[in-house]
């Protein structure tokens, strides 16, 4: 007996459905079991059950985590350096993609390939040599040093994720502005950043969220606990403490994850664009 | 006129002067630093030994340098495989005509993607494989076998690293095949259906060819961040204080064992180099394959 071809549909529908239910579970298990286990309590991991919730349901590590532990400070200290990175890479960044969007001069090409080159580089192999410069010119153990390092890291991405959104503005509408006199200044102010608006929020977003999720070079050029952005910290705390209490250990990731998990979801249609504009155009 | 003309570079010197000062002076300053013996010894009074370090590198087998660029291909490669393989048929079930939830799935299954990288590396390291009292050991021990050693050894951390890349990195594939697929005229289907062509005849001579001038910047970006990828290695094998005994260094966290933890600045300075220069050609080599595919 064959099956008629709507049952047969709908029944490879049904087995579609089944595997992509049970692959999203099997997705978020890590992130799962690390909230159950945040929201237990310390003796409930040792036992060598798996249970769906734990048994007794507490917010304890959180409060502990937000109370006892510098949280706040760390707060603090991502916020200064992803609020100043971000205000350092558009105000340098928005002029530099608007000049290679709009100009057309002699270098353009050899520049912007050169960049593109350059941003290949990781920065972890030139580390040292930038960790030893700043040690001489006295920025280590600086915000400042670590503003600039973050920026350079990001300016080639955000230099080419802007220009490639500026190349599709048309030019006309500045042409009619210019006519009526504005200067460059005026033009990028009032026609061009406001028609950019989801470019800046992707590069601004994209900056914010990589110095957020930074541990390498924070740990490195700002030692000191009091000095540690969120991610410093977390990653000094697990290798230490935190190893002895894991439920801490997951109640603080969680609480550093959520804001960035909102952000993202915000601007997720723009990420993937985002992303590939640069890379593509040569 | 001369004011036009100096006008781009004008706006663009304050962006030039932070590369300037921390890609390419450093880089420069690596290249010196390769020539010479400075290490945590030698901060002050280093001298220049010419290719010492090169030599180094590249002729003695226990530097440990040749078998880590070999492992960061293999890496690169067992990754990049298996992550457009598995996402093409994710993306291509997702696109099947009627899977109503199809959205919903794949704003979940994005999920590893939003998660900072770093957070997830440590919770993979500390709730899934965690011998004692990790998820996937307690599954175990629950199914009636006994626990594994993820990291203790290269072959099951390579494994293991693996495994956490994957979950983290192929949202992002995903997305960019759901696109591609969704960017191919449903009418071509409809004419090879008719000519009762079978799912993988379809497939191969339908799909791959319409998808794969799309896929290829992604596929090569992606490749790129594979071979530069750092964390996943580090976090899991060899962080301070957490070093399981397990060596599959990749070239990158190579680099940073010999600068940060065993302090030989003038050998790490050289490797460096040496990577940046096997980036540049693959880069290069990848942009011809770009003008090839017509992007």
């Amino acid at each position: 007996m064959s099956m008629s071809k709507g049952a047969r549909t709908r029944a490879r529908l049904t087995a579609l459905n089944i595997f992509y239910i049970v692959l999203i579970i099997i997705t978020l298990i890590p992130v799962y079991y690390a909230l159950t286990i945040a929201l237990s309590s310390g003796g409930d991991i040792l036992s060598s059950k798996l249970t769906l919730l734990p048994k007794n349901m507490t917010l304890d590590n959180f409060k502990t985590v937000l109370l006892e532990k510098p949280f706040f400070t760390w707060l603090k200290n991502s916020a200064i350096l992803s609020v100043s990175t971000v205000a350092l890479a558009l105000l340098t960044g928005v002029p530099c993609a608007y000049s290679f969007s709009r100009f057309r001069f002699k270098g353009r090409k050899f520049v912007l390939y050169i960049l593109l080159l350059l941003n290949a580089f990781p920065a972890i192999l030139s580390m040292f040599a930038i960790y030893r410069m700043l040690n001489l010119v006295g920025l280590i153990n600086t915000y400042a040093g670590l503003v600039v390092v973050y920026t350079g890291g990001m300016a080639v991405f955000a230099m080419w994720n802007m220009k490639a959104y500026f190349d599709t503005i048309p030019i006309e509408i500045e042409e009619a502005a210019k006519i009526d006199g504005a200067n460059d200044l005026q033009l990028v102010t009032r026609i061009v950043l406001p028609l950019a608006r989801p470019t800046i929020i992707v590069t601004a977003v994209m900056t914010l969220i990589y110095v957020w999720n930074e541990y390498v070079f924070a740990i490195q050029f700002l030692p000191g606990a009091e000095r540690y952005t969120l991610a410093a910290g977390l990653y000094s705390l697990q290798a230490t403490e935190y190893t002895r209490n894991w439920p801490l250990f997951a109640a603080a990731s969680i609480l550093v994850s959520i804001p960035v998990l909102i952000i993202f979801y915000l601007i997720q249609n723009h990420m993937a664009s985002g992303l590939t504009a640069g890379s593509v155009k040569g | 006129m001369l004011k036009r003309r100096l006008a781009p570079w004008l706006y663009s010197t304050p962006l030039f002067i932070i590369i300037v000062a921390v890609i390419l002076f450093p880089i420069a300053y690596t290249l010196y630093i390769s020539f010479t013996n400075m290490n945590v010894y030698h901060w002050f009074e280093f001298e220049t030994i010419g290719l010492e370090n090169y030599k180094k590198a590249l002729l003695m087998l226990d530097s440990g340098f040749l078998p880590a660029v070999l492992r960061t291909i293999l890496w690169t490669a067992v990754n990049i495989v298996l992550q457009v393989i598995i996402a093409f048929f994710l993306a291509l079930g997702l696109n099947s005509p009627g899977l109503k939830a199809r959205t919903f799935y794949k704003t979940m299954l994005m999920f590893p993607w939003a998660m900072p990288a770093y957070v997830s590396i440590l919770l993979w390291r500390m709730g899934m494989f965690n011998t004692e009292f990790g998820f996937l050991n307690k599954l175990l021990e629950m199914l009636g076998f006994s626990g594994i050693n993820y990291l203790s050894n290269s072959t099951n951390a390579f494994i293991s690293c693996v495994v956490v890349n994957l979950w983290q990195a192929l949202p992002f594939m995903l997305i960019m095949m759901d696109s591609a697929l969704q960017s191919i005229d449903k009418s071509y289907y409809e004419s090879a259906l008719l000519d009762g062509a079978g799912f993988w005849k379809r497939h191969l001579n339908l799909t791959l060819p319409a998808i794969r001038p799309i896929m290829a910047a992604p596929i090569l970006m992606t490749t790129f961040l594979t071979f530069k990828q750092f964390d996943i290695v580090y976090l899991l094998t060899m962080q301070r204080g957490g070093v399981t005994g397990a060596n599959i260094n990749t070239v990158l966290t190579y680099v940073y064992d010999k600068a940060f933890i065993t302090n030989n600045y003038g050998y790490s300075s050289a490797a460096s180099i040496l990577v940046f220069v096997l980036i540049i050609i693959l880069s290069s080599l990848s942009r011809s394959t770009l003008k090839q595919e017509g992007v």
